[in-house]
């Protein structure tokens, strides 16, 4: 379960923004995950559950997770694709057989945060 | 109550580390090659292939990534290459600063890096090491429907290679089927089929490999 790790890194960058924004507190963290990154978003969820007891940085921390689709396009005729499962996707062009370009789904990102 | 935007990739420190060992491999000329699969796969037995068809034109060095033991690590030792070991103590994967921390104590004169990550399908796919190509490999025994059911690892690989091919007779499975797969999720990767035991399929793969290392010095 890897998402323990991308847990602990979500947690170096709240430091961070914690010490440069001058904030005591995080309320509420808005991440992107795509649905091509590779997390389990419940899996995540639990592993910053689990660091809630030893880091305080997210001792009061809500999490808003944003799931993103898969989105592909095609550079040669411009098709545009998108895909809620990612079991469905498939990085042909339909029209013209070229291989596709992905513009989202694969991010894994902290978006904001509220503090005071 | 505040709001700030932060807009930070979560893996930032990760992909920069990637990108210190490119620069590291590549100013000292050598090829890296990530290695996954599932554990069982024939991961450690391809790469032992792989180093005594090449030692003799081609100076290797190799990373192991293992949760605990250095049984695939002494396996590549007594091939009388340098070897060093990661144990990373639990966790399922290789990262780009445990890769990184590895370079210190690896021999980089050399041509070829081989990294064999962590035996899981899952995990690796997500953390870039920073090397050149990332060879996945698949065995019959694991079974046709894997590309589908992992489409985040096929879809980060460069070349797939399909091994214990000499099973085939015995199991179901659908070569044609992983193929078309793995073409709609990765129309790039490239598909050899091996098999490491009865060596059916290594000469394709060695002459591939060769070709790839040529190429790559051209840039």
């Amino acid at each position: 379960m890897h998402e323990g790790a991308i847990a602990e890194s979500i947690v170096d960058i709240l430091k961070q923004v914690m010490d440069d924004n001058n904030l005591k507190r995080i309320v509420r963290v808005r991440l992107k995950i795509g649905k091509m990154s590779g997390v389990m978003i419940d899996a995540l969820l639990f592993a910053l559950e689990a660091l809630r007891s030893e880091e305080d940085v997210i001792s009061q921390t809500a999490f808003d997770i944003v799931e993103t689709d898969v989105k592909a396009k095609c550079n040669i005729c411009g098709e545009f694709y998108e895909y809620s499962d990612v079991s469905e996707v498939v990085m042909l062009c339909k029209k013209c057989g070229m291989p596709l370009d992905i513009i989202e789904g694969k991010e894994m990102e902290i978006v904001d945060v509220e503090g005071e | 109550m505040k709001r700030v935007v932060v807009e930070k990739k979560i893996l930032e420190r990760n992909d920069e580390s990637a990108k210190k060992i490119r620069e590291i491999l590549k100013n000292k000329g050598v090829f890296a090659l990530n290695f996954m699969a599932s554990p069982g796969a024939g991961k450690t037995t391809i790469i032992e292939k792989t180093i005594e068809a090449l030692k003799d034109n081609y100076r290797i060095s190799y990373i192991d990534g293992d949760l605990d033991t250095d049984r695939d690590a002494s396996r590549i030792k007594k091939l009388g290459i340098d070897v060093v070991q990661i144990n990373t103590s639990g966790a399922c994967h290789l990262d780009a600063d445990m890769v990184l921390k590895a370079l210190k104590q690896v021999s980089l004169d050399c041509d070829i890096l081989i990294i064999e990550n962590v035996g899981n399908l899952v995990c690796p796919a997500t953390f870039d090491v920073g090397a050149n190509k990332n060879v996945v490999i698949l065995s019959v025994p694991e079974g046709d429907d894997k590309v589908k059911k992992y489409p985040v690892m096929f879809n980060v690989a460069d070349v797939v290679l399909l091994n214990k091919i000499d099973l085939l007779k015995f199991l179901d499975f659908d070569v044609e089927k992983v193929k078309k797969e793995l073409k709609e999720i990765n129309p790039d990767a490239d598909f050899i089929e091996v098999s490491a035991k009865e060596g059916y399929g290594l000469d394709r793969w060695f002459e591939y490999l060769k070709n790839l290392i040529a190429n790559s010095s051209l840039l």
